[in-house]
């Protein structure tokens, strides 16, 4: 038992008194005996613990479960829309837009075309 | 000296019973332990009317993390360290409600200062609620924290490796944890004493 090594160690002005304090302290302060309610009331406890607990992991259960089915649909409707859409282009995605950009640039080589001047006289 | 309250109450094979689910082997588990665990509760949270709400909090808290339990042998540490947890949360609402009610530490301080005057410690009745009104008030007087932890060491009687265990500190910084709370009520039961003089001489 250790109970007093460290505090004697630091003698303090008061200190004992304080520790004697404390021991009659334990003294006049026995260990109860528990009231006839005590088991009753700590199982009716732990049984409304569980029911709630159990609510809560049935309601997480219906979640995920909830959340599966929508991804699932969420993927179908994707793969029927990306068969529907035909096949992907075989260039990159920055391949065709060099090839746009190109496209908009001879834009400005064209000819002009010279529409005639209506004689106005 | 305090006593060294900690000491198997059950066997260990009671105790895996209890974690596999077996309601009867946690029946008799709470019935072992009850009345110590009780005792403590009382003497931290210094609350007569409160002790067996807490008490049925700890071993609802045990039922629920016993599969969280590694090893049979490590159970006491475990409790008290329920124990312990329940007995500062309660104190901490508690503290909470008090402080809505009344933010006048002076009251609690007149009490110890009565309780302190009373003079020499005698065991009738009168004698023994003066104790319990100095020491509740004392301890009343400093952190939940150190309350707990005082309790479990000078009243309880636990060794700083018990307390190790309990608190998942090593023994030197229990030591020191403990050393600067002694110094923080020690200042406290000082103040107390002068007070008491004073009344005393007031009389």
């Amino acid at each position: 038992m250790q109970s007093n090594d460290f505090q004697n160690d630091q003698p303090n002005e008061g200190s004992e008194r304080l520790s004697a304090l404390f021991q009659a302290y334990r003294d006049v302060c026995p260990d109860p005996e528990a009231s006839p309610n005590f088991m009753p009331q700590l199982w009716q406890k732990i049984e409304a613990r569980e029911r709630v607990s159990s609510v809560f992991g049935r309601l997480a259960r219906n979640l995920v479960t909830a959340a599966l089915a929508v991804s699932t649909l969420m993927a179908i409707a994707v793969s029927i829309e990306h068969s529907r859409s035909g096949p992907l282009p075989s260039e990159t995605y920055v391949e065709i837009l060099a090839e746009d950009h190109a496209r908009r640039e001879l834009g400005y080589f064209e000819p002009v075309r010279i529409e005639p001047v209506a004689d106005q006289r | 000296m305090p006593v060294c309250v900690v000491g198997m109450l059950v066997d260990f094979e009671l105790i895996q019973r209890a974690q596999k689910g077996d309601a009867a082997a946690f029946n008799e588990l709470v019935l072992a332990y009850r009345k110590r665990i009780l005792g403590t509760i009382g003497r931290l949270i210094g609350h007569p009317e409160d002790v067996e709400d807490v008490g049925q909090e700890v071993f609802l808290r045990l039922y629920f993390s016993l599969d969280q339990l590694r090893t049979a042998e490590v159970f006491e540490p475990w409790l008290y360290r329920l124990t312990a947890n329940a007995a500062y949360d309660y104190l901490r609402k508690r503290r909470r409600r008090m402080e809505t009610r009344m933010s006048d530490l002076s009251e609690q301080q007149v009490v110890l200062a009565d309780a302190m005057a009373g003079g020499k410690i005698d065991r009738d009745d009168g004698e023994r609620k003066r104790i319990r009104d100095a020491v509740g008030s004392l301890l009343g007087a400093v952190s939940e924290d150190d309350r707990v932890l005082l309790t479990l060491k000078e009243v309880e009687g636990l060794s700083l490796r018990e307390l190790g265990k309990i608190y998942h500190v090593k023994e030197n910084a229990m030591k020191v944890r403990l050393f600067r709370a002694r110094q923080r009520v020690l200042k406290a039961f000082r103040a107390s004493e002068r007070q008491a003089a004073r009344v005393g001489s007031s009389h």
